[in-house]
């Protein structure tokens, strides 16, 4: 113990170190002894659990039948990849995807972040968490919840907002079957079933910024959006950040069952995605083989993206998820 | 491969991580409920202590099967069974939503039960491939050794058989139970008779639409209400009306899908003028089953077409609580425009079971198995497993089942063992039901009415491999081209052009498997 | 926080106040629906589609799923589950998040980014369920719990919290004879409160909401969790899932036991938050630095 702290005052902290000599490398690794054994439970969880079952994936490559197994089952390379890529909606099915993504990224991600500004606004612990406790009820409401209150809402057979825009005399509209309506609606289904959930994590960074910072900026005469824009944006950068890279990542993963149970024949053109694809091409017909193979590919995809958004990060002077 | 250092290497995985995990309590715990539940888990206690007199061991069994209740149902009905039966059973339930999920992953490890229940006529298409390899028993051999299940109607056996050969035995279902249920007393009060035909049909719509049937002074009801399902909505109903073939039809000798006929067409600009003119829900492409059931109990449409006349019992119970006036009929024969009727059939079954070489060892053990269904289909056990115990949960009237006034009884106890009963009433002998709502007596009649006239689908025994691989996704085009022409996205040969997609994606190879097969 | 009086000031609180009750009472209506239509018939939910008050009151649904003592099992296995699991996974996540949290410790680049891998490449649901059955876990309640200990993403996130920890207050605790777990246990992890709060949160949340693991990995339906329970009578009641209501010979489950069920299940859970919203108060972090 003596040795470690003795070591630990000497060698300069703050900065990356370089390896110098593996001498200086052993030692380093001798010092941090315990923090490796921390690791150890979290590693062999993920080995057990994540890593061993990843041989999973060699079904991609493999006309597997569940009686043959993964040894017994043919190979047939990448004929699975093929099949997606010369499927000819797949452009369409992938263009869906990313659009809904990219909604997904410019209408929800920054409600919750500007949710939780408005809430640590408020005056009055009571109401503080009064609200917060209201906002994030939603998140409980399974899809199929959801999504047939929407049905009892904007249906054109009696729905209440197009009686109500009928009462104020405007044409109703087809938000079910209208193909322009399915995006915005599976936007505002997310903000209002997710979004005071997602306040939670920013309201829990901005909980450990230091209340002096509040005091002399108040001092300095900056008034409230001054202050949020100075001290409190700044202070859960790196929470955005983090969260903003891990999103991306699950680009291709939009949520199955929600887009599922809104889907239908009218809207199909722009509602189908990869993972509602996946259901009726793959997994309703027992197409193990093709279902892990598109699995396969929405990885891959992530895995760039991934990779690239934490290099950028790292450019800027962030740093990043890895 | 070696399985033995894996598993051993992983135990000792395990055990590292349980150490640091400290998670002794939660073993406890398992252990504690294993013991205190004997009835759910290893028989083999009860087995090897109770001092057995008989001669013959009770044979175990474990069966594997959907649950198409809310939880599931308690021991009363299993322990009768088992009384009757000589058996000690292990009933596996799980979640019909997500079984095929259990059902795959139990398969792929070679963990399926004795006894494995599929789900839905879906399911054993796509079990058919394993069939065939080899992975369950051919049972068709044995089954003149029992005299009970040798009485299941061999053309149903027919339409389960995998390359001829029979594997599985079936959980029957009226062959024609579909039509509509409708308001009686709207259409007394519009002075309208039953929809002798299509044309009648339509009448019946607009004028509920039109005429104020509710009588409040408001144009605030519809005639027909439908849902997002072509088949066991109104859809396939009414195109067999029209003659349309049933899924496949013969066309100069060769078979062709429904949706190459005129007769489709026709059903399809017969559903467009009734949407156009605003007689059924305008929604109805994204309507769920129980949003057109709140519709029509909620008093707001007068039509309802589905897949099952005896929906009317549970359409009349919320109904009459928002209208204590209001009468239900039900009707069926409606003939189409030549004159003539016809009704789509089922292929019988509704669901089938099937017997895993994994877990059935030899053929001793398969026919002990066997010997239980055989007794399933008795009377004796049809009636307890069907409609409970008597005098707890139904009583006998006039030599028919008159369910308890305890509905949340029958539904917790008995409805989960209501769809694992083999066979149908005329095999099986169980009660048919009491009926006393005059709309549901009316249909029972209609049920067999139907049959007369029932239309078959002539690819029901058939098998091509094309359709069991890619049939859902290709069906799917066909099912999104017909409501696009009903709400006037596609014309006529808009939809031609998605018929022909339909067949250069693959049904071309469809027709022609089943072709080739049909001739035999 | 002490109270801004300007004008502006005051302007922007009532803004700011006006807007968020809004958006509460948007949030709330689609709850107060549920719970009343929990109170009433299911013929009065169908006629009135969107129910705020019952017009009549009914408790039969609530007779109903308390008759037996199913759900009330069902419960005690979810809070069992939930507590035991979220107080292992807690354990573990942190000790891995400060691990990795370290920036002079070798190699944490590779094991982040091998965690995030996870997050992307999985390998299926049929070799996952191999791996519990040569685990032995199949029927145990373990299997609820030691597959999904650890979620990489609340892993990732408490380690960014500890990441922004100042490192001179590990500094000085080193040169008081701390070792790294004293470290991590006697100032990381208190000065982390919010931290802790939240990631407590989404692991209770996401162990009360186990589904599949319980479909796949328990046989006994007798050890079911709730949501089991739940997502069965809703799937059910809604006539969604295409396959399973078709067969008429099912007639769905009364609607307003799914709306008693969604409020006896979602109840426990949404109690959770209140009690750890006092550790999201403000300055908690500087008390116990100064202390």
């Amino acid at each position: 113990m003596q040795e470690v702290t003795a070591q630990a005052s000497r060698v300069p902290e703050l900065k990356p170190v370089s390896y110098k000599s593996s001498s200086e490398l052993k030692k380093r690794l001798w010092r941090n002894k315990y923090l490796y054994v921390m690791l150890i439970p979290g590693v062999l969880f993920f080995v057990l659990f994540k890593y061993l079952p990843m041989y999973g994936l060699i079904i991609s490559f493999q006309d597997y039948k569940p009686y043959q197994g993964i040894t017994g089952s043919e190979w047939v390379g990448m004929e699975h990849f093929k099949r997606l890529f010369t499927e000819p909606d797949f452009l369409k099915i992938l263009g869906n995807t990313l659009i809904l993504f990219g909604m997904n990224i410019i209408f929800y991600f920054p409600v919750p972040i500007i949710l939780a500004l408005m809430l640590n606004e408020l005056r009055g612990t009571f109401f503080k968490r009064f609200f917060q406790t209201l906002v994030y009820l939603p998140h409980f409401m399974s899809w199929v919840i959801v999504v047939s209150i929407t049905y009892v809402m904007v249906t054109m057979d009696g729905g209440i907002i197009n009686e109500l825009l009928i009462y104020f005399g405007f044409e109703p509209i087809n938000f079910l079957l209208n193909p322009g309506w399915f995006r915005p609606m599976y936007i505002i289904q997310i903000i209002w079933r997710e979004a005071g959930w997602g306040t939670i994590i920013y309201l829990a960074s901005i909980a450990a910024i230091d209340p002096g910072l509040y005091e002399a900026a108040r001092m300095d005469g900056a008034g409230r959006l001054r202050q949020i824009w100075h001290i409190t944006l700044p202070a859960i950068r790196s929470v955005i950040i983090t969260l903003l890279i891990l999103k991306i990542g699950s680009v291709l993963d939009l949520g199955f069952e929600h887009v599922y149970l809104m889907l239908n024949s009218m809207n199909r053109e722009v509602a189908e995605i990869i993972d509602t694809y996946v259901y009726t091409a793959g997994l309703r017909q027992g197409q193990f083989s093709y279902s892990t193979a598109i699995g396969f590919f929405k990885s891959v995809i992530g895995l760039i993206m991934v990779m690239s958004v934490n290099k950028l990060s790292k450019k800027m002077g962030e740093e990043g998820v890895y | 491969m070696t399985k033995k250092s894996f598993t051993l290497l992983l135990s000792s995985l395990l055990t590292f991580s349980m150490l640091t995990a400290a998670c002794g309590n939660n073993n406890g715990n398992n252990e504690a409920a294993a013991t205190t539940d004997p009835g759910t888990s290893g028989g083999t206690n009860t087995a090897t202590t109770e001092p057995a007199p008989e001669p013959e061991k009770p044979t175990e069994i474990k069966i594997m099967l959907p649950l198409n209740t809310a939880e599931t149902p308690p021991d009363t009905i299993k322990a009768e069974v088992e009384k009757l039966t000589n058996t000690k059973l292990t009933y596996q339930f799980f979640p019909a939503d997500t079984y095929e999920e259990k059902l795959n992953s139990s398969f792929a490890t070679d963990s399926l039960p004795q006894v494995t229940y599929l789900k839905n006529q879906t399911t054993f298409i796509q079990m058919k491939e394993s069939i065939k390899d080899g992975q369950f028993w051919e049972i068709g051999p044995y089954l003149p050794e029992f005299p009970n299940l040798n009485k299941l109607k061999p053309e149903i056996l027919n339409n389960t058989k995998v390359e001829g050969k029979l594997y599985s035995l079936y959980i029957g279902r009226p062959l024609a139970r579909q039509g509509i249920i409708y308001r009686k007393d709207w259409a007394d009060k519009l002075g309208l008779k039953a929809p002798a035909n299509l044309d009648e049909l339509f009448a019946m719509a607009q004028a509920f639409t039109e005429k104020d049937p509710d009588g409040n002074g408001k144009k605030d009801t519809i005639g027909l209400v439908d849902r997002n399902e072509l088949v066991y909505g109104a859809f396939k109903t009414v195109s067999s009306w029209f003659g349309t073939p049933n899924n496949w039809g013969e066309k100069d000798g060769q078979l062709a899908p429904e949706f190459t006929f005129p007769q489709y067409i026709d059903t399809m600009d017969f559903f467009k003028k009734l949407r156009d003119g605003g007689y059924m829900n305008k929604d109805f492409a994204a309507t769920s089953k129980t949003d057109a059931v709140n519709m029509f109990v909620s008093g707001k449409a007068g039509l309802y077409i589905g897949g099952s006349m005896q929906d009317i019992d549970t359409l009349n119970k919320d109904l009459i609580k928002n209208f204590p006036d209001a009468v239900l009929d039900t009707h069926s024969m409606v003939a189409g425009p030549d004159g003539k009727f016809a009704q789509w059939m089922i292929p019988g079954y509704n669901n089938v079971v099937l017997f895993p070489k994994s877990a059935v060892k030899d053929e001793a053990e398969l026919k002990k198995i066997l010997a239980f269904f055989d007794k399933m289909m008795t009377p004796e056990v049809a009636n307890l497993m069907y409609w409970g115990i008597e005098g707890k949960h139904y009583t006998v009237v006039d030599g028919k089942a008159k369910p308890a006034d305890d509905k949340e009884l029958i539904e917790r106890e008995v409805k989960g063992y209501k769809d694992s009963v083999i066979g149908e009433y005329e095999t099986n002998g169980m009660y048919q039901s009491l009926n006393v709502l005059p709309g549901r007596i009316h249909a029972e009649e209609l049920v067999l009415e139907n049959v007369k006239v029932g239309v078959a689908d002539p690819t029901a025994a058939l098998d091509s491999p094309t359709y069991t691989s890619k049939g859902v996704e290709l069906q799917q085009i066909i099912t999104d081209a017909t409501y696009n022409y009903i709400y006037g996205q596609l014309d006529k040969a808009g939809f031609e052009k998605q018929v022909e997609a339909w067949k250069s994606r693959g049904g071309a190879a469809i027709i022609e498997e089943y072709n080739a097969v049909y001739k035999k | 926080m002490v109270e801004d009086r300007s004008i502006g000031g005051r302007i922007f609180a009532a803004v700011n106040f006006t807007l968020l009750a809004l958006i509460a009472l948007v949030t709330v209506l689609p709850f107060i629906h549920v719970v009343a239509g929990s109170f009433t018939t299911s013929a009065e939910i169908a006629a009135s589609k969107f129910v705020l008050i019952p017009k009549v009151w009914s408790f039969e649904a609530y007779k109903f799923i308390f008759s037996t003592d199913t759900i009330f099992k069902a419960m005690g296995v979810s809070i069992g589950v939930t507590l035991i699991g979220t107080l292992f996974s807690m354990f573990i996540t942190a000790l891995m998040a400060y691990g990795l949290s370290r920036r002079d410790l070798d190699g944490r680049n590779v094991v982040n980014f091998l965690v995030v891998f996870t997050m992307l490449f999985h390998g299926g649901m049929i070799p996952t369920f191999l791996v519990v059955k040569e685990l032995g876990l199949i029927d145990s309640y373990a299997a609820l719990i030691l597959p999904s200990a650890i979620s990489a993403f609340n892993m990732i996130i408490l380690k960014n919290f500890f990441q922004n920890i100042p490192e001179g207050l590990e500094e000085s605790a080193k040169i008081d004879g701390c070792n790294d777990f004293g470290i991590l246990f006697r100032i990381v992890l208190p000065l982390s409160m919010p931290a802790i709060a939240t990631i407590s949160l989404f692991y209770a949340v996401t162990y009360w909401n186990t589904y599949m693991s319980a479909i796949l990995y328990l046989d006994d339906s007798a050890k079911w969790p709730i949501q089991v329970l739940l997502r069965q009578i809703v799937v059910l009641a809604s006539g969604m899932d295409h396959s399973a209501t078709l067969d008429a010979a099912v007639p769905p489950p009364d609607q307003a036991i799914k709306m008693a069920v969604i409020v006896v299940a979602t109840l426990p859970i949404l109690m959770v938050y209140p009690f750890l919203q006092k550790h999201f108060a403000k300055g908690a972090m500087l008390g116990s630095m100064k202390g």
